[in-house]
């Protein structure tokens, strides 16, 4: 069966669908509104998986109006080529998406606030960045997913806090977003194409310039702010501790990994051939940016008491471990970051929705104020901690697949050294998520300390506090964290992964496949070697998280030697000090971080 | 020949003078208007790479063939940049406006409520 009808469906699918609810919204009334929502996501769900399917083992190119280019001719159209990863991203977009949509079934009372339609319209972004082949058009659906990010995250206008995260999160983005255009100006400039493969063929394997170089710095440097790395992720935590819980299921899940996916889209459809002599180099700078996210990331993890707060800066560790997989530059470290960036979206979704279930019923979202509240909610409870265990990436999840592989390319590669940084992120963001579950549903040890940033309360979502856990919220929450484990049963999947990564990183094929209308060869099945070493790695790296979860949360009982947990919890004050709340502080860091990998690719890649 | 590398230097400074106003700003407004700024400087850069010396506009209905015309591509880009960021201004500028009401402050050291 061909796909080609069904690809440009899950873009337009749901903004028709977000254009009819934003005008009819009011009139057929609450519930329609989820229905349709729901509906639509569901249907998009469905045409993601064909399209998947249609492009395993065959990418496909599909021109607008048929603007295809002709033999020996230039692309002058837009086209979306879609290969196994960039499907699997839209997959992924989806199925949160639906799960989002179902668990907000029972919060946000009113539709005056459009939050089905930007959930909508979020989707269809997030669909056309997966697939799209043109360096603009890839602009354009990044900057619709930020807008109506902008839009979710600041929903709840009678708080302050929101606005301000709404508004942080706006402004470091859009001067991300200013200095993509920069970078696709100039590299239109130099080539007179948008396509990736024109670009890439345009420029060729002839050694990078300053123009090129300046180009790839700040389209890097976009993508990289949207995928918040350290230290361009500042806006990360504060737009997730006040965004509504399902829209950071989407935030966490799948928004900030479409960055670090654009980042490789970019690198090896455009700048793998010209920048190939330096491809060590380039390897070195982003492996450092990657393990300072994770490090970061997994250390403020530790501090925060705010439970989305908290789960947010584990997306900032976990994201390091990501752009440590596309660092590589290997196709088997690549596929690594695919089966990563799908169990961590589904797992970290999950947790996310369980935050938004101990915010519906418990009201409050502080760690400290939460104490033993949670006694009697144990399916949340279980999901918590299976959810904890699944960010160590023990055995049943699919975190443990995506990161044997990324540490088998490292090992590979001499960079050994990799393996420690992904263990301390695990046990950090995991003994993070443990300590919370087992103060607030078992109510162990003493209270936790009040932070800075646990002070900020956020409204309930809802508006009485409920005896019950509504199933249409328990359902999407459990379905994300069993998904997390189930992709483990999709055969072959390290195999299919790396194949894909193979196609994804073939910038020869990838040209012809678009430009000449070739017909591009699945390179054969790859062989995965026995995860007998990442499963003893990451047990311990579970059971080191499950000792100082404990450690912290007994201290007193147990030792004095133990107050060293006091200070992960509370110390740290200079990194926290960083944070400060401030768009301004936060764009001078980008700024900062801007001008220190221009200075590093001036001097690394000339 | 210098003049060929106005419009980039232009463009630079714009940006980094853009940078400064959002770092330094004590007003959201203030603030967002320096965003603008520095997108000002995407349409100087975008103008300068259309940009031909001696070019006419690009509409081949009433010229003859062969006639120099700037870039009719730029033009397009620059709409939906602007198109883009119209939107990204007025969804700022609402935030700023609900800021004032709710908190009842548009100076970004004050509404400092998330930190740490």
């Amino acid at each position: 069966m061909s796909i080609t009808g069904f690809i440009p469906l899950p873009v337009a699918v749901p903004l028709m669908a977000a254009a009819f609810l934003a005008f009819a919204g009011r009139w057929i009334g609450r519930r329609a509104c989820d229905l349709l929502a729901i509906a639509t996501a569901g249907c998009n769900l469905a045409l993601a998986i064909v399209i998947l399917r249609g492009v395993w083992a065959q990418p496909q190119v599909y021109w607008f109006g048929n603007w295809w280019p002709r033999p020996g001719g230039v692309a002058l159209g837009i086209c979306f080529s879609i290969d196994a990863i960039g499907a699997a991203f839209a997959l992924l977009a989806s199925v949160l998406t639906t799960a989002a949509l179902v668990f907000s079934w029972k919060i946000f009372e009113d539709t005056e606030n459009h939050f089905q339609p930007l959930m909508l319209i979020f989707m269809a972004a997030m669909c056309g960045f997966s697939y799209t082949g043109d360096l603009f058009n890839l602009f354009v659906f990044f900057e619709l997913m930020s807008v109506s990010a902008f839009a979710l995250c600041g929903l709840k206008t009678l708080e302050p806090a929101p606005l301000q995260g709404a508004f942080n999160f706006a402004i470091v983005n859009t001067v991300g977003a200013f200095m993509i255009v920069m970078g696709i100006g100039l590299l239109y400039a130099r080539t007179g194409a948008l396509n990736f493969a024109q670009v890439g063929r345009s420029l060729g394997n002839t050694p990078a310039d300053a123009l090129v170089l300046l180009a790839f710095l700040l389209i890097t440097v976009g993508y990289l702010t949207k995928a918040a790395i350290v230290p361009f992720h500042f806006w990360l935590a504060d737009a997730h501790a006040v965004a509504p819980s399902p829209v950071c299921v989407l935030f966490s899940g799948v928004m900030v990994e479409l960055g670090i996916y654009a980042v490789a889209r970019v690198y090896w459809t455009i700048f793998g051939g010209t920048l190939a002599a330096h491809a060590v180099e380039v390897r070195e700078i982003l492996l450092i940016l990657a393990a300072l996210c994770a490090v970061v990331g997994g250390l403020m993890c530790y501090t925060e008491h705010h439970l989305k707060r908290l789960l947010a800066f584990s997306t900032i560790s976990h994201a390091g471990l990501m752009l440590a997989g596309v660092a590589l530059l290997t196709s088997k470290a690549l596929g690594g970051f695919v089966i990563y960036v799908l169990s961590h979206g589904l797992i970290k979704g999950g947790l996310f929705l369980c935050a938004g279930i101990v915010l519906h019923r418990l009201q409050k979202i502080g760690e400290n104020h939460l104490h033993g509240c949670g006694c009697g909610m144990w399916w949340t409870a279980a999901l918590f901690i299976v959810g904890a265990f699944g960010l160590a990436g023990i055995l049943p999840f699919g975190t443990l697949l995506g990161e044997s592989m990324i540490s088998e390319s490292a090992a590979q590669l001499r960079q050994s050294w990799l393996e420690y940084v992904f263990i301390f992120a695990e046990v950090f963001t995991a003994a993070a998520v443990l300590r919370a579950s087992f103060r607030i549903f078992f109510g162990w040890g003493d209270p936790a300390p009040t932070d800075e940033s646990s002070r900020v309360e956020e409204k309930p979502e809802t508006e009485a506090p409920r005896q019950r856990t509504p199933v249409a919220m328990l359902l999407p929450a459990a379905a994300l964290v069993l998904l997390g484990i189930a992709i483990c049963a999709v055969p072959q999947l390290r195999g299919s992964a790396e194949n894909a990564a193979k196609l994804f990183i073939d910038q020869p094929s990838y040209s012809r496949m678009v430009l000449d209308n070739a017909a591009i060869v699945a390179p054969a099945h790859a062989v995965s070697e026995s995860l007998t070493s990442s499963i003893a790695r990451s047990s311990i790296a579970g059971v080191l998280a499950a000792l100082l979860a404990l450690g912290s949360v007994f201290r007193k009982k147990l030792s004095p030697t133990l107050n060293f947990t006091r200070r992960l919890e509370l110390g740290n004050t200079w990194l926290r000090g960083l944070h400060s709340g401030h768009p301004g502080d936060y764009v001078a860091w980008l700024s900062f971080g801007t001008a220190c990998l221009g200075g590093l690719f001036a001097w690394l890649l000339r | 020949m210098l003049l060929n590398y106005l419009g980039y230097a232009v463009a630079a400074w714009v940006f980094l003078w853009g940078l400064y106003g959002i770092v330094t700003s004590k007003n959201l407004v203030h603030q967002v208007v320096c965003l603008a700024i520095l997108q000002t400087s995407t349409y100087v850069l975008l103008l300068a790479i259309g940009f031909k010396t001696g070019g006419t506009a690009p509409i081949f209905a009433d010229i003859p063939v062969g006639t120099v015309v700037v870039d009719p591509l730029m033009q397009a880009l620059m709409l939906t940049d602007v198109v883009v960021e119209a939107t990204v201004m007025a969804l700022l500028l609402s935030m700023v406006v609900k800021a004032n009401e709710v908190a009842g402050t548009v100076d970004p050291e004050e509404l400092r409520i998330l930190m740490g």
